[in-house]
């Protein structure tokens, strides 16, 4: 197994992670760290353990094993909403949207805004700043809303898409998870939305790192500098795309190697 | 197009002979476009019914009889209005008619020993600890709501006849909330009707305006996406659950006041009824759908529907069947208005 030497301290270490459902090892024995301004590629068959690797980073999923470090810090999150506080900023594979709210309320879904003032202490919302900001950071995306006031359930899939990741750019964090962004989306959308991933990390003030999972091997290796492979749960590679090749990588997900 | 209660809006052309009309109607009032939302369509129903009745009785349009109608209502209303915030998060909550019994039973045998104010608070008491059980064996023990408050419901029954031991107690003293009337605007309006106002005020309020009710309806149409947004569902549902029990509570010493006394069945099929409301109202059992106003106009609904009949002197068989054939008819409307659903949830 390969693995790139890098300089600084980590913004990610991950170091023996596992999750165990019974007897499955969804994810198994995993380490690796991530840099400041990395976009890391995270490939592998179905079943393999991206989307539960994931979910171990977002507090959706309790690790069975292993620890998890910020800037050298190590962290335990036991829910999404602790994770978020450390600027870890998820799309979900199932996008977990709520569809009879519009965008504005999918982007402040469970951190509405309330008032200022006695109404606020009485949790009132805020709906009209929430729209505004909402407005203003929508109408900065390459992909267009015909109305900005649509629930989401009118939707296509590509424009929920869409919504899912501009609610995790529109809250920045220094670390993105994507899972599957891309794989409900047509050639034009998958370009847009693609397009807007990399606008959002060049755009970012502060560094800001980017896990994406995908099996479009040219969308990951349009925006990647890194690829990490997971096979039966375990990490089998961690390669720089500057020194590998397409064919290189698909015998790891496939497991020549083995 | 915007319903206040996030119900649907559907295009009304072209249904039958009773499209027809309403073609013919709205194209003489020169309008191109016809939607009605199903708010709409609910006041127009109650309107409808309230017109036909008086024209068919003398007496239904007379103050003393609308002001009945509203008394009807009104302790339904109240269990009613916290049913609607369980429903719109995908709960329910079938044991509130046992609850009002056994919290009533409470009530009538600590008041008879003890005085009113210590049975006020057994009262309180005794609905906070069906709510208890109820919210621990859904959230802790993750039991299906309609299963667990089923088993409260028949368990609470049989513990109110327990602590009654199987016969009526009498209530002395305590007409207040059942017989007392204000005066506004000359019409003498009793303590329930108040009651019920204000508790539809705080539902309204609390679901409409507030971050708890947003959750609410994010945890009923989407609980995942709820949980991974760092809602705490167990939490906002729990506290849905304790309001229930407030309102039982509230509910049974009017039910109390009111007839100044607690027998075996006292509160019985309440539950129906209130759920009847609750979805004619337009909330869904599948959550994320539903407003306490809409509740509030089917209730009206339903109580004009029973007073009216009573009034013709139908067979009181009939309102049975009526209201069936009204929850159906709302579910089938539901039905249909989901296809070209235009549920409005603004932010
Ligand atoms: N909640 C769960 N309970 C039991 N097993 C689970 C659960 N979640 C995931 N698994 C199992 O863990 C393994 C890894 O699943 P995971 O969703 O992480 O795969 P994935 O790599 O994201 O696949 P895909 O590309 O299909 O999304 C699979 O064998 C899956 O069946
Ligand atoms: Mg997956």
């Amino acid at each position: 197994m390969t693995r790139p030497v890098r300089a600084g301290a980590p913004l990610l270490e991950i170091r023996g992670l596992s999750k165990h459902y019974g007897t499955i090892r969804a994810l198994d024995d995993v380490s690796f760290h991530l840099g400041r301004d990395e976009v890391v590629g995270l490939l592998g068959d179905n079943g393999a353990g991206k989307s539960t690797l994931v979910k171990c980073l977002a507090g959706a999923v309790i690790p069975t094993a292993g620890e998890v470090y910020l800037h050298g810090e190590q962290k335990v999150f036991s829910t999404p909403a602790e994770a978020r506080r450390e600027g870890i900023e998820t799309v979900y594979q199932q996008l977990a949207l709520v569809d009879i709210f519009d965008i504005a309320a999918n982007f402040y879904l469970g951190r509405e805004m309330t008032r200022t003032g006695w109404r606020g202490r009485f949790g009132m919302l805020d709906r009209r700043s929430m729209k505004k900001r909402a407005r203003a950071a929508v109408e900065l995306l390459p992909a267009r809303f015909p109305n900005l006031d649509a629930l989401i359930e009118t939707m296509s899939g590509g424009q929920r898409q869409v919504v899912a990741i501009s609610r995790a750019g529109f809250w920045g964090g220094r670390l993105l998870l994507l899972d599957e962004p891309t794989a409900a989306l047509g050639v034009k959308e998958a370009a847009a939305v693609l397009e807007m991933i990399g606008a959002m990390v060049s755009a970012a003030e502060t560094d800001m790192a980017m896990i994406v999972i995908s099996h479009n091997m040219d969308h990951v290796w349009s925006i990647c500098t890194r690829l990490l492979i997971l096979r039966q749960g375990r990490l089998v590679a961690d390669l720089l795309k500057s020194e590998t090749s397409r064919q290189e990588v698909v015998a790891h997900i496939t497991g020549a190697f083995d | 197009m915007s319903t206040e209660d996030g119900g649907s809006g559907r295009d009304v052309r072209g249904g039958g002979r009773l499209g027809a009309l309403y073609e013919a109607v709205i194209s003489k009032l020169g309008s191109r476009r016809v939607r009605f939302t199903a708010m709409q369509a609910r006041v127009g129903v109650l309107v409808l019914l309230a017109a036909f009745f008086t024209f068919r009785s003398e007496y239904f349009f007379t103050s003393t009889n609308l002001v009945n109608v509203l008394v009807n209502g009104a302790v339904i209303g109240i269990i009613g209005s916290a049913m609607t915030l369980l429903l719109v998060a995908r709960q329910v909550d079938v044991s509130v008619g046992s609850a009002i019994g056994f919290a009533g039973a409470v009530f009538a045998v600590v008041a008879r020993d003890y005085g009113l104010f210590w049975g006020v608070v057994g009262a309180v008491a005794a609905a906070m600890a069906i709510a208890a059980i109820n919210a621990v064996a859904i959230l802790r023990f993750r039991v299906n709501s309609i299963l667990t408050t089923l088993a409260t419901l028949v368990a609470f029954r049989g513990a109110s006849k327990l602590v009654m031991d199987g016969r009526a107690v009498r209530v002395e003293g305590f007409r207040f909330l059942g017989r007392t009337r204000f005066e506004v605007l000359g019409v003498e309006i009793p303590v329930a009707v108040l009651v019920l106002l204000l508790v539809v005020a705080f539902f309204y309020i609390l679901m409409r305006l507030t971050k708890y009710g947003q959750h609410m309806y994010a945890i009923g149409a989407n609980p995942q996406a709820a949980r991974l947004a760092g809602i705490p569902l167990e939490r906002q549902v729990g506290i849905a659950f304790v309001l229930t029990g407030i309102t039982v509570a509230v509910a049974a010493l009017i039910v109390v006041s009111q007839v100044g006394a607690v027998s075996p069945t006292t509160g019985e099929r309440m539950e129906f009824l209130a759920l009847t409301g609750v979805i004619v109202g337009g909330a869904s059992l599948y959550g994320g759908r539903g407003s306490v106003i809409g509740t509030l106009v089917a209730i009206l609904i339903l109580a004009v529907l029973d007073n009216g009949l009573v009034l013709l002197q139908v067979q009181s068989f009939w309102q049975e069947v009526m209201r069936g054939v009204l929850l159906l008819g709302a579910v089938v409307f539901d039905q249909l208005g989901r296809r070209e659903s235009e549920v409005r949830m603004e932010v």
